[in-house]
């Protein structure tokens, strides 16, 4: 019978906290990035302009049915040999996840700007707005709460997604948990750790989501 | 900027692409299978009466939605092995991480599926004296699956993407031959761009048909 010894993974505690941290900058700054690329495509694909609409698409799909792992180790080993520069493992996990997770929030952008009903841009139009005007003043605020759940899903997707850097050797949370298992040798406890508290904090997100959702929900004007 | 193309050596390797693909097709289905079985199973233990179960059930779903799928996999391979009494290969740490994880997935589909048919169909049943087994079987399911098939199609795809992680535990399929024709061959940039490719060549129209169910669902709903 096996016995269970966690003494060594939690001797080696700050060792895990440093990968927590970089698991969650590397989350955050692909989130913000995301969002600003999400919203960047879905005007773009909400666009009368071909040229606009038509290469937001491709990205969008491309991005949405090719596999995350795939995408990173195109940024990180097939990229710096077009362009001819370095990349570390942090830029390329970044560059790919705001891409990847901006495909994603584009569809979400897009469905919650085309679940407004048009009257509400017939009204803005007539009393003297113009397109952008009506989309900032009106349209995005209501969107918004509309599509927060989805938003939150996804975020929670992205944050799970961030362990494949490990495999291009960024010092995330999971990636300090396999040094750790060599180092110590105790592969049981230290994943079993690592499993915890991706499932604490990951939880603790989600409950935080499905209480903001509540109070969105209470507000008025939402549509589930 | 000038960096030249050339797509030849990852042609010349045909052959390793068509072994990683056929890994990838055998974990895909396996997991398919696995994953949408074991995840109706779980949606009925979620409904059950009996308190074990119905805890049991959740308490999966809620641990498989809120840990990574790579920790998962990872965990089965490294750590399972030391204290089950059994050889863990890289295929088996595969198909337990991502049909587990696809169960919980696909566990909630199915559950918005089942409580989105009126409660007066299970009523109605009833009184023509059916079980609830029956009710399921004959009057619930066949409903609830004709919704849920666009978000059953969309996991679908997910467990098809999930499958290149399996190459991070050195199973043959075809993003870890991709790796290895690469670093033979020094051209990463055109072999994860041809691979990249084929994801998507098989993807695409799974995705459109999706679309395209999803609309004529709206419609006749």
């Amino acid at each position: 019978m096996y016995e269970w010894d966690f003494s060594p993974v939690l001797a080696e505690g700050g060792f895990l906290l440093v990968g927590f941290r970089n698991t969650l900058f590397l989350t955050a700054t692909a989130l913000s990035g995301g969002l600003v690329v999400g919203l960047l495509l879905a005007f773009a694909r909400l666009s009368h302009r071909r040229w606009l609409n038509v290469p937001a698409g491709i990205v969008i799909e491309v991005f949405r049915t090719t596999p995350p792992l795939v995408q990173l180790f195109w940024f990180y080993f097939g990229l710096p040999i077009v362009l001819s520069i370095e990349m570390t493992p942090f830029l390329a996990a970044s560059l790919t996840f705001m891409i990847q997770s901006g495909a994603f929030f584009a569809e979400i952008f897009r469905a919650g700007i085309v679940s407004i009903e048009r009257g509400q841009w017939e009204a803005a139009n007539a009393i003297g707005m113009t397109y952008n005007q009506c989309m900032r003043r009106v349209i995005l605020p209501q969107a918004v709460k509309r599509m927060f759940p989805s938003m939150m899903e996804r975020s929670i997707e992205l944050m799970k997604t961030t362990t494949l850097v490990a495999t291009v050797s960024y010092a995330d949370l999971l990636f300090q948990a396999n040094e750790l298992a060599q180092k110590t040798f105790r592969p049981l406890e230290v994943f079993t750790v690592v499993a915890l508290i991706y499932f604490v904090s990951i939880s603790f997100i989600s409950f935080i989501a499905s209480r903001m959702e509540r109070r969105f929900a209470k507000s008025g004007e939402f549509t589930p | 900027m000038n960096y030249i193309w050339n797509f030849q050596d990852v042609f010349d390797n045909w052959w390793a692409l068509a072994i990683g693909a056929a890994g990838t097709l055998r974990l895909f289905v396996v997991c398919l299978v696995l994953g949408m079985g074991l995840g109706l199973i779980i949606a009925l233990g979620k409904r059950s009466r009996n308190r074990p179960i119905r805890w049991l059930s959740t308490a999966f779903v809620e641990f498989f939605r809120n840990t990574p799928v790579l920790v998962q996999i990872l965990w089965f391979y490294y750590a399972l092995p030391i204290i089950a009494p059994i050889e863990i290969g890289p295929f088996l740490a595969a198909i337990l991480g991502i049909s587990l994880n696809s169960a919980a997935y696909s566990a909630e589909i199915y559950r918005g599926g089942i409580q989105s048919i009126e409660p007066g169909q299970w009523e109605a049943a009833r009184a023509i004296g059916m079980s609830g087994l029956q009710t399921l079987r004959r009057v619930i399911l066949p409903q609830a699956i004709r919704r849920i098939i666009p978000a059953l199609t969309n996991r679908g795809v997910e467990i098809f993407k999930m499958t290149t992680l399996a190459s991070v535990v050195a199973y043959v399929e075809l993003l870890q031959q991709g790796k290895l024709i690469a670093s033979l061959n020094y051209n990463p940039l055109e072999v994860y761009t041809v691979i990249a490719a084929i994801f998507l060549i098989i993807l695409y129209p799974i995705v459109r048909l999706t679309y395209a169910l999803e609309r004529h669902l709206a419609r006749s709903d």
